[in-house]
């Protein structure tokens, strides 16, 4: 407590004074306030707990072990030595041409996701269609999609059109779909309704709120989330290739498989240089959008 | 007492302050008027150093503002406390919360991470509370408040920093004229009886006349007015607001502009 100069006490002594000679009055007053609520008490203590004992319950189930991981690091060291120096042995052009491959597949996916949840995403937000059966339709549809995972995705799209690129294309877009839709119709429904109240108090037809109220809210959080998607799924699209859906993933399990671990390595330096200059275009590109975003 | 020599702020060589010297006395109800983008928020938010000044000194007793870093900085405002136009609370948080968060600076770090108030600093700020009335209100939602009680909140907030100084940034301009009465009586009551030095940004002429000891006219950054609300004549005023005289003078009849449909209107924003 702070112990005042003279000078300073007519304002400062006189509120905390006032307060403790009543401190009795307030009680009687305000009692829950000055109760510690057990409720909250319990909760507080409650929940971690709680999260201690299921963390520490699946590591048991799950056999976690420090003396395994101990015990196997120093094959993680070999690997490691093996990998020295990384080596494209003659091969840069063809893994170059598989990295494009991959590049290629995460764009068109990114893209034909995005496209086709933009319009979707309209019909599973609240504020647009009030109709509960519709968007809770389309959300559950959303879900289902979502819930596949990629990999599943690719998997099942080489079934149906065959090994390549193509299929990977089809797996990013199914996959990223569901998600899309998901976060698209939450920024949607996330917007302040005054502007599209606005609109329509213009005489505005339900075509117009969205196009002019709804619209220059989401784009900037969505062009975002596009961008955000288009990095991750380049690292995506390396894990598909390696189930036979195009790109430089083939050649990172035919590599590690024989063991060729220099050009493993130099592989790996490669897709993280390719992925750093994406991660740098698109934080460029995301800061323009919001950054002009704010203006208007 | 607060004195303020040659401050002076600019924005990307665009001075928004320019020049500023002052002494507040304690406990002075003081009024800062002036249009829009007079400098009026820039001037408040440099003395809690919100903002700081690209030039000049502002100095409270012996202690030199403008030089404090980290705890001193943070002592200093605790001291000088700050209550703003669009209230400043956080909505998510219940309102007895948002009050005690005027004791922080006095409260040790791990006890106010994990919201342990102390007996006295729940009294203290209940004590807050009911001086203006909102009590009742201390276990709602900030933002299930209407703008004249989560104005009272945030005096309440300011009250418990025990602070020397109050630094109020338009704090009506959001308000109906009944919450702005009962806002600016707060602003009083703290002033006559804490003996709390308030230094209020207004907007409205006629509010800074009836509550202010002394009135600071300021425009384009620069004082151009200092005195007494008496001396501050319906002339000077016109020079202080410019065109928007008329608005904020209410004792000169607004007189409605006769049109007929076709003719060209001025707007004077």
């Amino acid at each position: 407590m702070s112990v005042n100069a003279p000078e300073i006490a007519p304002s400062a002594g006189r509120l905390r004074a006032a307060a403790l000679a009543d401190l009795g009055g307030l009680r009687d007053r305000h009692g829950v306030h000055f109760r510690p609520s057990m409720r909250r008490r319990i909760l507080a203590i409650g929940i971690p707990l709680v999260l201690i004992a299921l963390a520490i319950f699946a590591m048991v189930v799950l056999n976690f072990s420090l003396v395994r991981i101990l015990n196997g690091l120093h094959r993680l060291g070999q690997f490691a030595i093996l990998m020295m120096p990384p080596e494209p042995q003659g091969r840069f052009v063809a893994f170059s041409i598989a990295l494009g491959e991959t590049l290629g597949i995460a764009f068109l996916g990114t893209l034909v996701a995005a496209v086709l949840a933009f319009p979707v995403a309209f019909l599973a937000a609240k504020n647009v269609i009030p109709n509960i059966f519709a968007h809770f339709a389309v959300r559950r549809a959303f879900d289902v999609i979502r819930s596949v995972d990629t990999l599943i995705w690719a998997l099942m799209w080489i079934n149906v059109v065959g090994l390549g690129p193509f299929a990977g294309v089809l797996a990013i877009a199914c996959s990223d779909f569901g998600s899309f839709g998901k976060l698209f119709s939450e920024a949607i429904e996330a917007t302040d309704g005054k502007a599209v109240e606005g609109v329509t108090a213009s005489g505005g037809s339900k075509l117009h709120q969205v196009r002019f109220g709804l619209l220059p809210q989401v784009l900037p959080v969505i062009a975002s989330q596009v961008l955000y998607f288009f990095e991750s799924n380049t690292r995506s699209a390396t894990i598909i290739g390696i189930v036979g859906a195009g790109g430089v993933g083939a050649y990172l399990t035919e590599l590690i498989r024989v063991l060729e671990l220099q050009q493993v390595a130099f592989l790996i330096l490669m897709i993280l240089v390719t992925v750093a200059i994406i991660d740098f275009i698109s934080s460029k590109l995301r800061l323009a959008i919001i950054g002009k975003a704010k203006i208007v | 007492m607060l004195v303020l020599n040659d401050v002076a702020r600019q924005y990307n060589n665009k001075a928004a302050v320019s020049a500023v010297s002052l002494t507040v006395d304690r406990g002075s109800f003081v009024g800062v008027i002036g249009r829009s983008g007079a400098g009026k928020s820039t001037l408040l938010r440099m003395i809690n150093r919100l903002v700081d000044p690209t030039a000049g000194t502002i100095a409270f007793d012996d202690i030199d503002v403008t030089r404090l870093s980290g705890k001193a900085l943070r002592d200093w405002r605790a001291r000088c406390a700050m209550i703003f136009q669009q209230f400043n609370l956080v909505g998510r948080l219940d309102v007895l919360t948002n009050v005690l968060m005027g004791r922080l600076n006095k409260v040790s770090t791990p006890r106010a991470l994990l919201r342990l108030w102390s007996e006295e600093d729940r009294a203290i700020a209940l004590s807050a509370l009911e001086q203006f009335d909102i009590a009742g209100l201390a276990a709602q939602r900030a933002d299930s408040l209407s703008g004249g009680q989560q104005q009272r909140v945030a005096i309440a907030r300011a009250l418990v920093q025990e602070p020397d100084v109050i630094l109020a940034d338009e704090p009506i301009a959001s308000l109906d004229p009944r919450n702005t009465k009962v806002v600016m009586d707060a602003l009083l009551r703290i002033n006559k009886h804490y003996g709390i030095t308030v230094m209020c940004n207004l907007h409205s002429l006629e509010l800074a006349r009836g509550y202010c000891d002394r009135l600071i006219g300021m425009s384009a950054g620069r004082v151009v007015f200092d005195g007494a609300p008496e001396l501050l004549t319906d002339d000077v005023a016109r020079g202080l607001y410019g065109l928007e005289a008329d608005d904020v003078i209410e004792t000169a009849p607004v007189a409605k502009p006769e049109l007929s449909p076709g003719d060209a209107v001025a707007v004077a924003l």
